[in-house]
């Protein structure tokens, strides 16, 4: 609306400057009357406006070669001096009526003043034209710009956000069949992403860990349980094989039963370390170690006969440390019931209680025929058995030190195994000395 | 026939030994590791060995290798409690001829280890016959046409070994061992006496097949009306 206004007003400016020419060209006529004509020679107008001139007595003194009686008529139809709109033939103009004065034959006694009325009309459509094209220019310039500035942010927006697409196409590679997660560089270098990557990695590792390890224990949950079965079944099966005496019956029932329970003990002691590797217990609970060992001791009594056993416990009772009262029991009946096992009958079992700072060291050494080197780094894992001929015919289900680490591992403490083959096995166990809160 | 099955698991390899005595009149052997089930093998001569996976000592994959290494050709089922596919793959390309998931059924595992001992002779079927000698291993049953012999179990498995090896010179020492498992005093006069037996039961039955004594050498089976 402002550019047509603009337009319209520029238009008028045009108007009166052609309006000036045609003002311009009128001449003397060189005739008797001293009238005035249009030099058309001299006048170079666009073709398609049209123009009259009128003396100011009403009388016709030329017009534009394209002027039309109908177009005569409706410039001359207006009587007053200004601008103006008509329509003829469908055609819209806009004209200027103005009024010119000739001086003509100046240099005779000072000339003779001819007024004259001069309208002017120009075909409108050019200023809609004009306007029409400004505005589609306009229009079509911001479009470009606009799609230009869009098209930029969008790659832009693209070119920054590729690393986040990147890490979100990685992360979404991750299963728990594909635990691969690398970061890519990008993502590294961008200072925004880098502690997500980092956070998502160490995530992954952390669970990546924790699965294989229920995976492997399933793993070897299940190998163990299957031998159990096959062994169970097999000897019911070898059983109905034919007929038997009444004597090979009882006495395959008794193996059978002998199988059940070592069964049973394996499922027993696998709930056990699976229990021990949940969460950490809560710090509240306390042991006296000195007491649970003697309890231990008075229960092992009938082993360690048969054995030629001796244990010998601390004389002195050491502080609190913090377990939880089962946990306790359990560690140091498996630790003891291993010793025993592995002793050589006649020998003793030594026990030492210490007090080290914030924490207790508790120490069983036995005189055994020791561990072999080899088979030390492997002690702690589950189902393993350090001496292959003893086997699973006595040698348990190969998870009481695994219980016994799991259990000290979520007490915050620490176990370790030393050995000298043909002399001994030493146990370390260390935990922390209950505070003074946390025996309230 | 005679069988060495390698299993830590003492009560389960007691359960097999005790099937294949009873059920296939089999010999059989027991080691309880890997190193002891290698040397075994090294010194004995089994017509199947019954193998499982996880072993203390040498496992089960290496013991494969190892014999296959040795151009040891006896036919491997092995038992397993693990079935990964891939682990399996494994095996059977180094060697092994056949598993068994534990648990298994007894009766499958005495029907594998039968049809691998025969796969191992190059027999295909349990029937085989020699002229009109007819044995059935399946049911331990000797028929001379369609007369059934009776042989005791020793005789059987003499017989049953020769059928499996037609018109091969099998020494004294070789029908030794692989009739008898460890538990055994090893005497050549046991099988002598083994032997005249048979013979004397096959001549009764009408001459089908017979036995020869190939002088220092060992015995043979031939049926009558073959060229050898």
């Amino acid at each position: 609306m402002h550019e047509l206004t603009g337009r319209r007003h520029a238009f008028d400016i045009m108007l009166r400057g052609r309006v000036d020419s045609v003002l311009g060209a009128i001449q003397d006529a060189e005739d008797p009357n001293d009238n005035v004509m249009i030099d058309q020679t001299e006048l170079v107008l666009p073709q398609e406006d049209i123009y009259e001139v009128m003396m100011a007595s009403g009388k016709f003194v030329g017009g534009s070669p394209g002027l039309t009686p109908d177009l005569l008529n409706a410039l001359s139809s207006h009587r007053a001096y200004g601008y103006f709109n008509f329509k003829v033939r469908g055609k819209h103009y806009r004209a200027l009526e103005q009024p010119g004065m000739r001086v003509i034959d100046r240099e005779e006694n000072g000339g003779f003043r001819r007024p004259v009325r001069i309208i002017y009309a120009v075909p409108t459509y050019y200023l809609w034209h004009e306007t029409v094209e400004a505005v589609r220019f306009y229009v079509i310039a911001s479009v470009l710009l606009l799609l230009l500035t869009g098209f930029l942010i969008a790659w832009f927006l693209r070119r920054s956000m590729s690393p986040l697409r990147e890490l979100a196409l990685r992360a979404e590679r991750v299963s728990e069949a594909c635990w691969e997660f690398d970061a890519p560089i990008e993502v590294l270098k961008t200072r925004e992403l880098e502690p997500i990557a980092t956070s998502i990695q160490k995530l992954l590792n952390g669970l990546r860990t924790s699965f294989e390890r229920q995976r492997q224990f399933t793993g070897d949950a299940a190998h163990e349980l299957k031998t159990s079965i096959a062994v169970l079944k097999s000897s019911v099966q070898l059983l109905s094989m034919r007929e038997r005496t009444t004597q090979e019956y009882q006495s395959s029932i008794e193996g059978l039963l002998m199988d059940t329970e070592r069964m049973e003990d394996l499922t027993t002691r696998m709930l056990m370390l699976a229990r021990a590797e949940q969460a950490p217990s809560s710090a509240s609970h306390v042991m006296d170690l000195s007491r649970t060992l003697r309890v231990v001791v008075e229960r092992l009594q009938p082993i360690m006969q048969l054995r030629q056993v001796r244990i010998n416990l601390p004389e002195q009772d050491s502080g609190p440390v913090r377990i939880e009262p089962e946990s306790a029991d359990l560690l140091c009946s498996n630790l003891l019931m291993n010793a025993v096992q592995h002793s050589t009958p006649g020998s003793a079992i030594t026990v030492c209680l210490e007090e080290r700072g914030d924490s207790t060291e508790l120490l069983i050494s036995d005189e055994g025929k020791g561990i072999p080197q080899e088979a030390l780094p492997h002690i702690f894992e589950r189902f393993y058995r350090a001496d292959p001929s003893r086997s699973r015919t006595n040698g348990g289900a190969g998870l009481g030190l695994a219980i016994c680490k799991a259990i000290v591992d979520r007490c915050g403490g620490s176990i370790a195994i030393s050995s000298a083959p043909g002399l001994g096995t030493k146990v370390k166990v260390v935990l922390l000395v209950a505070t003074a809160s946390s025996k309230l | 026939m005679r069988v060495l099955i390698v299993d830590d698991e003492v009560r389960l390899a007691e359960n097999i030994a005790a099937a294949l005595r009873d059920n296939s009149g089999f010999a059989v052997d027991c080691a309880a590791n890997g190193t002891d089930g290698l040397a075994l093998l090294e010194s004995g001569n089994y017509d199947l060995l019954l193998l499982d996976l996880m072993l203390p000592g040498v496992d089960g994959l290496s013991i494969v290798r190892t014999m296959r290494a040795r151009r040891d050709a006896t036919p491997v089922l092995v038992l397993t409690a693990r079935d990964e596919r891939d682990q399996v793959i494994g095996l059977l390309n180094a060697g092994a001829d056949d598993y068994l998931t534990k648990p298994f059924d007894l009766g499958e595992l005495l029907a594998r280890s039968k049809a691998l001992i025969r796969r191992g002779k190059g027999v295909s079927h349990p029937v085989v016959t020699i002229g009109r000698l007819r044995l059935n291993s399946e049911e331990q049953t000797v028929h001379g046409d369609d007369l059934l012999v009776d042989l005791s179990p020793t005789e059987y498995r003499i017989l049953e070994y020769l059928m499996f090896r037609p018109r091969a010179i099998v020494s004294k020492k070789e029908l030794l061992e692989h009739l008898y498992d460890y538990r055994w005093e090893h005497h050549s006069n046991v099988i002598e006496a083994h032997v005249s037996n048979l013979r004397k039961k096959l001549r009764t039955t009408g001459v089908l097949a017979a036995v020869d004594t190939i002088r220092g050498r060992g015995y043979r089976l031939t049926a009558p009306g073959e060229v050898c």
